[in-house]
């Protein structure tokens, strides 16, 4: 089986270098030390999971996450931060930039666990959607065999067109959050 | 204002009694320099009126007299003398009088020279306790500005620990699992040893002699407790780091209603086992109290360090009081012990960071620090009173409507 990529973006090549240590057994794991080089890499590769300090110059964490959220939804956006950061933090997480936020200094084992349920996550999301667009696909080959038959099958129409709609507020319940 | 008439003539001194009656001064009456003395001794007098001439004791000794000791308040005196040569007026002001009046006095003059020294006197009053404000301002001033400084540094260490500890604590977790893959392969190639011995004697003799040199039967079984230990010690830091960056900042916990007296039941109820080994009693005091908004954990951290401290504070069968009460807005709580008490040149430094007088190991010296961040942040005061040897109490004011935050969401 295939490890799922990670970012680690980190202004301290320490700390990316302690966690590259830590999580290279289990996962696929891509570095960088500032918020452009992190997005520069996301645009060449897919990520499934993007872990960030917050405190960096240039760009922080949470602005990093605010852009990752516009430009790959899918992607899921943690935050490692220091004490003093709490404030920006609290505003990230408000305003639905991050899943999660973790503490310095987190303990080994609790990150690993928490970096797999994200893995997890990002997976049922990807899965979740592939399922809802062979649905539409397979509804719509659904239509087209139907449709040369157009009388007595009134009944078997509507039954589709049902569920068409049932995959449309499925859809929009997604979109809408 | 009273004033102190010293006076052997009977005459002249009910005249001046009546005068200044008349003009609204609170009059004492001595018929000589001894007996004004000893009135003057009890409780200083703001304006002292003194004849010149007196048997017993003169009006120039009884002026240096009150000059030369310590007093409360400054003393403006009035000589009253027949005698109006030069000299005369220069030995009494010499003496330490203010002024001087020639008798037999003019009733105008009297009144307006009692009427400037009692300016002078309200003048000097006023700065008196001008200069006490502004000394206590000060204090207070030096005293919160040294904390916040202490703040500031923590809060800032606090974020640049954390950020070696992280790496430090990855590290240690990497070296930890991926030793235990090395030893696991070597446990492999250990068991092809008897193959190895066939084909190649010498390479399997050196690894029996160098599994002995480098004693790695210990390491086999020791891996464990030697990565543990490096772990915990690092925890340790990290908990002093938390507890540092408490003192500097509290963290967003929820706020809510508190009930005080509840929260410091609960704290006895926690320590029960603590105050029962020591054979101490509790006495509890609980007025009714408001409800306070803060935040309960940090609040019964507080309550639970000073209960910890006086439980430590007292010998066993001593006693501890608890002792609450609503006042002006303000909820008060007081935990008295009559324990070892604190120095006096230690009370100064009590809520300071790392200021500690447990043996090294015992104590962090965040206790206190950490409460007084937390009253601080409440808006409140905390502050301690104690006599080595008697006890000590400690005072936490917390603010009923003060703390109450309107910037929840900002």
């Amino acid at each position: 089986m295939t490890k799922p990529p990670i970012l680690l973006v980190d202004d301290e090549p320490d700390i990316l270098f302690s966690l590259r240590g830590l999580l290279r057994l289990e996962f696929d794991l891509l570095t960088a030390e500032s918020g452009s080089d992190a997005l520069a890499i996301l645009a060449q590769q897919p990520v499934h999971v993007i872990l960030t300090d917050q405190r960096m110059p240039q760009m922080t964490g949470a602005q990093l996450l605010e852009q990752v959220q516009a430009k790959y939804p899918d992607v899921v956006r943690i935050m490692l931060t220091g004490y003093a950061d709490i404030k920006a933090v609290i505003d990230a997480v408000n305003r639905g930039h991050i899943h999660r936020y973790l503490a310095k200094p987190i303990d080994p084992d609790d990150l690993l666990e928490i970096l797999r349920e994200a893995c997890t996550l990002y997976q049922r999301e990807v899965s979740r959607k592939e399922l809802l667009l062979e649905m539409r696909e397979y509804l719509s080959r659904t239509r087209e065999v139907l449709s040369p038959a157009a009388d007595g099958h009134a009944e078997v129409h509507s039954l589709v067109e049902r569920a068409g709609e049932m995959l449309n507020r499925i859809h929009s319940l997604d979109t809408s959050k | 204002m009273k004033v102190l008439i010293a006076d052997d003539d009977a005459v002249s001194r009910t005249l001046l009694q009546r005068y200044l009656e008349k003009w609204g001064y609170e009059v004492t009456a001595a018929d000589g320099g001894q007996e004004a003395w000893g009135l003057y001794q009890q409780n200083p007098y703001p304006v002292v009126i003194s004849d010149w001439m007196m048997p017993d004791l003169d009006g120039p000794e009884l002026v240096r007299r009150i000059r030369s000791g310590q007093w409360q308040i400054y003393t403006f005196i009035i000589l009253l003398s027949a005698r109006s040569e030069k000299e005369d007026v220069v030995t009494g002001m010499e003496a330490g009088a203010d002024d001087f009046i020639t008798k037999p006095f003019d009733q105008e003059e009297l009144r307006v020279r009692i009427r400037a020294g009692e300016r002078v006197v309200t003048l000097e009053r006023s700065l008196a306790e001008q200069n006490r404000m502004l000394r206590e301002t000060q204090a207070a001033l030096v005293q919160s500005e040294k904390m916040a400084s202490l703040g500031r540094l923590a809060s800032g260490m606090a974020h640049e620990i954390n950020n070696p500890i992280t790496s430090v604590l990855n590290n240690l977790a990497v070296l930890h699992r991926d030793t235990e893959g090395v030893l696991a392969i070597l446990d492999v190639y250990r068991q092809g040893i008897t193959a190895l011995e066939q084909c190649a004697p010498e390479l399997a003799c050196e690894a029996r002699r160098l599994e002995k040199e480098k004693d790695l039967a210990f390491f086999y079984n020791n891996l464990g407790k030697i990565t543990d230990g490096m772990r915990k010690g690092l925890m340790r830091i990290r908990n002093i780091v938390h507890n540092l960056a408490d003192f500097a900042h509290l963290d967003e916990a929820e706020r809510k209603e508190v009930d005080i007296n509840a929260a410091l039941a609960s704290v006895a109820q926690i320590l029960q086992h603590d105050l029962s080994a020591k054979d101490l009693r509790l006495d509890a005091d609980f007025q009714p109290l408001p409800m306070l908004w803060g935040q309960p954990s940090k609040l019964n951290q507080v309550f639970l360090n000073l209960l910890v401290n006086a439980i430590q504070a007292c010998e066993p069968q001593g006693t501890i009081s608890l002792r609450t009460r609503a006042e002006d807005g303000w909820v008060i709580v007081e935990i008295e012990d009559n324990g070892v008490g604190i120095a006096v040149a230690d009370l100064p430094h009590i809520f300071e960071p790392f200021f500690t007088t447990k043996p090294v190991g015992e104590g962090t010296g965040l206790g206190l620090a950490v409460s007084y961040g937390i009253v601080r942040d409440h808006g409140g005061l905390i502050a301690a009173s104690s006599e080595p040897g008697k006890g000590s109490t400690f005072c936490v004011r917390l603010p009923v409507a003060g703390s109450r935050p309107n910037e929840k969401h900002s």
